[in-house]
C-alpha cells in the first residue's frame, strides 16, 4: 500500500477550479492590502536604519524564532504565543509543500513528495503543530477571559460615553476564533478522511486525526450528517482560510509580517539618543505637524501594535491615574496615518471621539487635538514602554517629536516654562545666578580643582540638582570628600558647567538643549581631564549618548562604577561592614537607558549591605516620576505620585528600612515621598554616597552609631 | 490697530547687587541684565491684542547690554517690527527714557503703546506717563485687562486695596500694563534662531534726551538690618501667654 492521500480528493474539476479563483482573488486582495501599507510608509521621512542589515537581519530572526521579546516577563504569554507561532509556521511550510507538491512536482515532474515514509513524518509533525496550535489558542483565550490589566481597552484620557473600542474587541475574538476553527476543521477533514478510508494502518501516523474519526463515527456525527461531510468541510475549512489570508493586513493580524520588520530596524539606541531636527526642517518647525513628518520607522511602529498593553501597565504616568498611555498614543497615531496616509482603513478600526472630529480632519493638530497636550506632558520619559514593547515601538522619540511642536507653540505650563527660561538665562533650572553653581563646594575643607586651569584624571560634572538643591548639595560634598581622601584628582568647572541639557531634550526644547551642549562642549573642550564622572544619571546619559553627535567625545563614568573601580583599586579603603538591610531603586537613567544595574549591586556587596530587591527591578525599574521635565510640572493632580507608590513597593519587603537611591533627583523626589506618605519612620531614604561614608569612617563606634539597627 | 511695546532692560536680581563706588548707583560691572518683567507683561497684552484684532506689534527698546536678543526674542514671539533706539547713555533716567521713546515713536503710525507699568530699577511707574506727556496723548497706569470696543478701549485699571475701576478711553493712548490676560509666553531657542535670521533690526536715533527735569539719587544704601525674631515654643497657653505679653508691651 501507498501511505499518501489524494488533494482535491472526489472533487468535480469545476470545483476545483473555483478554488484556485478564489485563492488567487484573496491573496491579490492580500497583496493590495500591504501594497498600500508600504505606500504609506513611503510618505515617511527617511530613516537611517539600513546600516548593518545583513547583523539587523539575524538579530530580528533570533527574536522571531524564540519569541524571545514576548517571553520576557511574561512566561505564559510567551509560551502560548510560541506554540500558536511555531505551529502556525510549520503548518504553512506543510500546506506550503503540498502545493508544491501538487501544483508542481506532481504536474511537471509526474512525481510525489508526500509519500512513503516521508509522508508519515510529515503527517506526524503537521498533527504534533496542529496540537500545539490550539493549546497555544486556547491558553489566550483562557487569559484574556481573566481579564489581565494589559488587556484592559478602557482609555485614561476620556469618559468611557466618549469614546467605543468595541471594533478591537471584535477584532481580538475574529483573529482568535478564525486561527482555532481553521485547525479544528482541519483536523476533521483529517478525521473523515481516515473514516471513509477504513483506517488504513500506516494513519496511525496521524495521531489526532485518528482520534478524531473514532470519535466522530462513535458519537453518530459522521454518519448523521452523509457521505458528503468530508468535501463540505474541506469547503469550509478552505474558506475560512481564504477569509483568513485577505483579513490579515485589514487587522491586528498584519503583525505577523510587519513586526519582523519592526523589529529588524528598531534602533537600539532609541529614546537613549533623541534624533536631531535638521537644518533645514528647523527653518519651518521643530516639531511634528504633518504625517509626512514622521519618519516611515515611526508609520510602521503605529501598525506593529498588537495592543499586548505591556506598555500599558508599565507607564509610571498611566499608574498615576494621568491622561496618558503609551498604548493609546500608538494606537491614535495609526487611525490618523490610516486616516491621512492613504493607508488601508482596518476592517475593525477605531475611531476618534466626537469632539476630535473626523480622523481624516485636516485641521485637527496631531500635537494637540490627536494627542492631547496633557497626554503628552504626563510623560516621564523613563522608557519602560520601549523597554516593555516586544515588537520593537520606539514611543518615546514619538512622544518627544510631538512634544517638540507643543514648546514652539508654547503650549505648557507655567512652571516648566519658568524652568526652560531659568536654564536659557541661567544654564540650572533653579534661577540662580551661574556664579553661584560651585557655591556648595565652599563648606568643604579644601578647595577642589577647577579643571579649566588645572589638569585633573577626573572632571566632575555635578549637574543642576546636585549644585542647586541644598538636600542634595550635602550628598555632594561627601561625594567630593571622599574623592579627595583618597586622592582622586578630579576636578569641577564652577560657573563654565550648564545643565547638560538631558531633560531639556526630553521636553521637546530642542533649540535650548543645542545651545547647552553647545556652551558645555565648548567649556569641556577648555578643560584638561582625561575622563568624566557625574552623580547624575540624566546628564550620565546625554554626555556619554548625545554628546558625540554634536563633537563631545568623552569617556563618562557613573559614580557607582567610579567609586567601585576605587574601592577595587584600594584608593577608597572600606573600615566598616555595614549592617543595612536596604533595597535599591535604579534609576531609569542609569538601569533601564543605560543598562549600568552591575556596580550599585557590587557596592553593597563589598560594603555588607544586605540587599532585597523589590519586585520591579534593574531595567524594570519603575519611575519616580520626575524625569522628562515632570520634575517641573504640576503633579498635584496625579492620583498618585509615582514615588509613592514605588516606596509603598519598598515597605512591602520583609525588614527592608532603608531606601538606596543613586540621582540626585531621586534622592529629592524620595525624600518628599517618604514624608507625603506618612513613611518617615518606616523608610529612610539613602544615597549610595550616605553608605560609602559609613563604610570608610575610621572610628567605629561613629559607624554603628549612624548606621541603623536593623535585622534583628 | 498698530500697537508699539516699549522695552527696557533692568538689573537681574538672581546677582547679588553692589552699589558703586560714587554711592550713588548700582556697580554696573558685574550686572546681568534681563528684560523687565513687566514689559514682558506689556508685550504679551500687545500681541493677545493683535492676534484678536489683527494689526501689527512693534517692539522698540533703547540700544545697550543685550538688546538685540530680547528684541528678537520680541520677534520671535510675534511681533512685526523690532526697532532699536540709539544714542542714548547708559542709565538714562526715566525722564531721559521717555523724550528717547518719544522721539522715536513719535513719527510711527500707531493706536496703542503698551509700556510697563513700572521696573524693579524705579519703582515709580512714571515712564508711560512721562512718555504720554510727550506725545500729547491719555494715559492710564496699572491696567489688568483692555478690550476693543470700536475705536474705543475699555480698560481695567487696579487701585489699592482691590478696587477695579473701568476706563472707557479713545485711541491712540499710552497704557501702562500691570499684568497680561495671561502669563508672557514662552519663546523656544529655534524661534529665536530663526527670527535672527529672518528678522531686520531697524535703527532709529534717539535724537536729543536732554530733558533738564527730574529727580537725581543722593545716595544709594542696602537695607539696614535691624532687629530679629522670636520663636515662640512651648504649650498652646504658653504662647498665648508670650504673645500677650509682647503686644501688652
Amino acid at each position: 500500500m501507498n501511505e499518501t492521500r489524494e488533494v482535491f480528493r472526489n472533487f468535480p474539476v469545476w470545483m476545483q477550479i473555483a478554488f484556485y479563483v478564489a485563492a488567487l482573488g484573496m491573496t491579490a486582495f492580500f497583496i493590495y492590502g500591504f501594497y498600500k501599507k508600504y505606500k504609506k510608509y513611503r510618505k515617511g521621512r527617511d530613516a537611517d536604519r539600513f546600516n548593518n542589515v545583513a547583523g539587523r537581519f539575524m538579530k530580528a530572526l533570533g527574536m522571531m524564532t524564540t519569541n524571545s521579546t514576548v517571553f520576557k516577563r511574561d512566561i505564559y504569554a510567551g509560551f502560548a504565543h510560541w506554540l500558536i507561532f511555531w505551529g502556525f509556521i510549520v503548518m504553512l511550510i506543510g500546506t506550503a509543500i503540498v502545493m508544491l507538491d501538487h501544483d508542481f512536482i506532481e504536474l511537471f515532474f509526474h512525481y510525489r513528495l508526500l509519500q512513503g515514509t516521508f509522508y508519515l513524518w510529515f503527517s506526524l509533525f503537521m498533527d504534533i503543530a496542529g496540537v500545539g496550535f490550539i493549546v497555544g489558542l486556547l491558553m489566550m483565550m483562557f487569559r484574556r477571559a481573566k481579564k489581565p490589566p494589559q488587556l484592559n481597552y478602557e482609555r485614561v484620557d476620556l469618559k468611557k460615553e466618549e469614546y467605543d473600542r468595541g471594533a478591537y474587541k471584535k477584532d481580538d475574538k475574529a483573529f482568535i476564533w478564525l486561527l482555532l476553527i481553521i485547525a479544528i476543521s482541519g483536523f476533521m477533514i483529517e478525521g473523515l478522511r481516515i473514516m471513509s478510508d477504513g483506517y488504513p494502518e500506516f494513519e496511525v501516523w496521524s495521531p489526532v486525526g485518528w482520534q478524531v474519526a473514532h470519535l466522530m463515527e462513535s458519537t453518530g456525527l459522521a454518519a448523521a450528517l452523509g457521505a458528503s461531510l468530508h468535501m463540505y468541510i474541506w469547503w469550509f475549512h478552505g474558506i475560512i482560510v481564504l477569509i483568513f489570508i485577505g483579513y490579515i493586513p485589514y487587522s491586528k493580524a498584519m503583525h505577523m509580517l510587519l513586526d519582523y520588520a519592526n523589529l529588524m530596524f528598531v534602533d537600539d539606541m532609541a529614546a537613549k539618543k533623541l534624533p536631531r531636527v535638521s537644518e533645514e526642517k528647523q527653518k519651518e518647525a521643530m516639531g511634528y505637524v504633518k504625517l509626512e513628518d514622521f519618519t516611515w520607522k515611526e508609520l510602521l511602529d503605529f501598525d506593529s501594535c498588537t495592543k499586548c498593553g505591556r506598555c500599558h501597565v508599565v507607564c509610571p504616568a498611566n499608574a498615576s491615574g494621568a491622561p496618558l498611555s503609551p498604548r493609546d498614543i500608538i494606537l491614535d497615531m495609526r487611525t490618523f496615518a490610516n486616516s491621512n496616509g492613504g493607508g488601508t482603513a482596518e476592517w475593525f478600526n477605531q475611531s476618534f471621539t466626537k469632539e476630535k472630529g473626523k480622523p481624516g480632519d485636516k485641521k485637527l493638530a496631531i500635537a494637540g487635538d490627536i494627542i492631547s497636550a496633557e497626554t503628552l506632558w504626563a510623560c516621564t520619559s523613563c522608557m519602560a514602554c520601549v523597554e516593555a514593547c516586544p515588537v520593537g515601538i520606539e514611543h518615546l522619540t514619538t512622544i518627544v517629536n510631538l512634544r517638540r511642536t507643543l514648546v514652539e507653540e508654547g503650549e505648557m505650563e507655567d512652571s516648566l516654562q519658568d524652568a526652560l527660561m531659568n536654564i536659557g538665562d541661567y544654564g540650572n533650572s533653579f534661577g540662580k545666578s551661574d556664579r553661584m553653581r560651585a557655591k556648595w563646594t565652599k563648606e568643604l575643607d579644601f578647595k577642589i580643582p577647577d579643571a579649566r586651569k588645572e589638569e585633573v584624571d577626573y572632571l566632575w560634572f555635578v549637574g543642576d540638582f546636585a549644585s542647586y538643591d541644598v538636600r542634595v548639595q550635602e550628598l555632594s560634598r561627601k561625594v567630593a570628600t571622599i574623592l579627595h581622601n583618597a586622592g582622586v584628582s578630579f576636578g569641577i568647572l564652577y560657573e563654565g558647567e550648564k545643565n547638560s541639557g538631558n531633560d531639556v531634550r526630553r521636553i521637546g526644547e530642542e533649540g535650548l538643549f543645542e545651545m547647552l551642549v553647545e556652551d558645555n562642549i565648548e567649556t569641556l573642550s577648555g578643560a584638561n581631564f582625561k575622563e568624566i564622572f557625574t552623580t547624575d544619571p540624566h546628564s550620565f546619559n546625554t554626555l556619554k549618548n548625545e554628546y558625540p553627535e554634536f563633537g563631545g567625545n568623552y569617556i563618562v563614568h557613573h559614580y557607582t562604577g567610579l567609586l567601585l573601580k576605587l574601592i577595587g583599586e584600594g584608593k577608597i579603603k572600606l573600615n566598616n561592614k555595614l549592617q543595612h538591610h536596604a533595597t535599591y531603586h535604579d534609576p531609569c537613567y542609569l538601569g533601564r537607558y543605560n543598562g549600568e544595574t552591575v556596580a550599585p549591586r557590587e557596592l553593597f556587596n563589598v560594603m555588607g549591605v544586605k540587599l532585597t530587591e523589590m519586585p520591579r527591578n534593574k531595567e524594570n525599574s519603575f519611575c519616580c516620576g520626575a524625569g522628562g521635565g515632570r520634575i517641573w510640572m504640576d503633579d498635584s493632580k496625579l492620583d498618585k505620585r509615582p514615588s509613592e507608590m514605588r516606596i509603598e513597593e519598598a515597605l512591602a519587603l520583609d525588614g527592608v528600612n532603608t531606601f538606596i537611591v543613586a540621582c540626585p533627583k531621586d534622592y529629592a523626589m524620595y525624600s518628599d515621598a517618604v514624608k507625603t506618605s506618612g513613611n518617615e519612620d518606616k523608610m529612610v531614604v539613602m544615597d549610595m554616597i550616605d553608605l560609602l561614608e559609613e563604610a570608610v569612617l575610621v572610628d567605629t563606634d561613629d559607624a554603628s552609631h549612624v548606621s541603623m539597627e536593623i535585622d534583628s | 490697530m498698530n500697537i508699539i511695546v516699549p522695552i527696557k532692560q533692568v538689573p537681574d536680581l538672581v546677582e547679588e547687587l553692589e552699589i558703586d563706588s560714587s554711592g550713588t548707583g548700582l556697580d554696573r560691572e558685574w550686572l546681568k541684565f534681563k528684560v523687565n518683567e513687566f514689559d514682558d507683561h506689556a508685550l504679551e497684552e500687545a500681541l493677545l491684542l493683535k492676534e484678536e484684532h489683527g494689526g501689527t506689534v512693534t517692539a522698540i527698546a533703547l540700544d545697550g547690554g543685550d538688546i538685540d536678543k530680547a528684541l528678537f526674542a520680541a520677534a520671535a514671539k510675534g511681533a512685526d517690527r523690532v526697532v532699536k533706539v540709539t544714542g542714548g547713555g547708559d542709565t538714562p533716567s526715566n525722564h531721559e527714557a521717555a523724550r528717547m521713546f518719544a522721539n522715536a515713536i513719535g513719527g510711527m503710525d500707531y493706536d496703542i503703546v503698551c509700556t510697563g507699568v513700572q521696573s524693579v530699577e524705579d519703582r515709580d511707574g512714571q515712564l508711560g506717563v512721562i512718555l504720554a506727556r510727550y506725545l500729547n496723548v491719555p494715559q492710564i497706569s496699572v491696567v489688568t485687562g483692555v478690550t476693543v470696543a470700536g475705536d474705543k478701549l475699555t480698560v481695567i485699571k487696579e487701585y489699592g486695596g482691590g478696587t477695579v475701576a473701568e476706563f472707557e478711553t479713545s485711541m491712540p493712548v499710552v497704557l501702562g500694563i500691570q499684568a497680561a490676560r495671561e502669563a508672557p509666553r514662552y519663546v523656544p531657542v529655534a524661534k529665536v534662531r530663526r527670527a535672527m535670521k529672518s528678522t531686520e533690526l531697524e535703527e532709529v536715533s534717539g535724537g536729543s534726551a536732554d530733558v533738564n527735569t527730574g529727580s537725581h539719587v543722593n545716595k544709594m544704601f542696602k537695607p539696614e538690618v535691624a532687629g530679629g525674631a522670636e520663636m515662640i515654643s512651648g504649650s498652646d497657653d504658653d504662647m498665648a501667654a508670650r504673645l500677650a505679653e509682647i503686644i501688652k508691651g
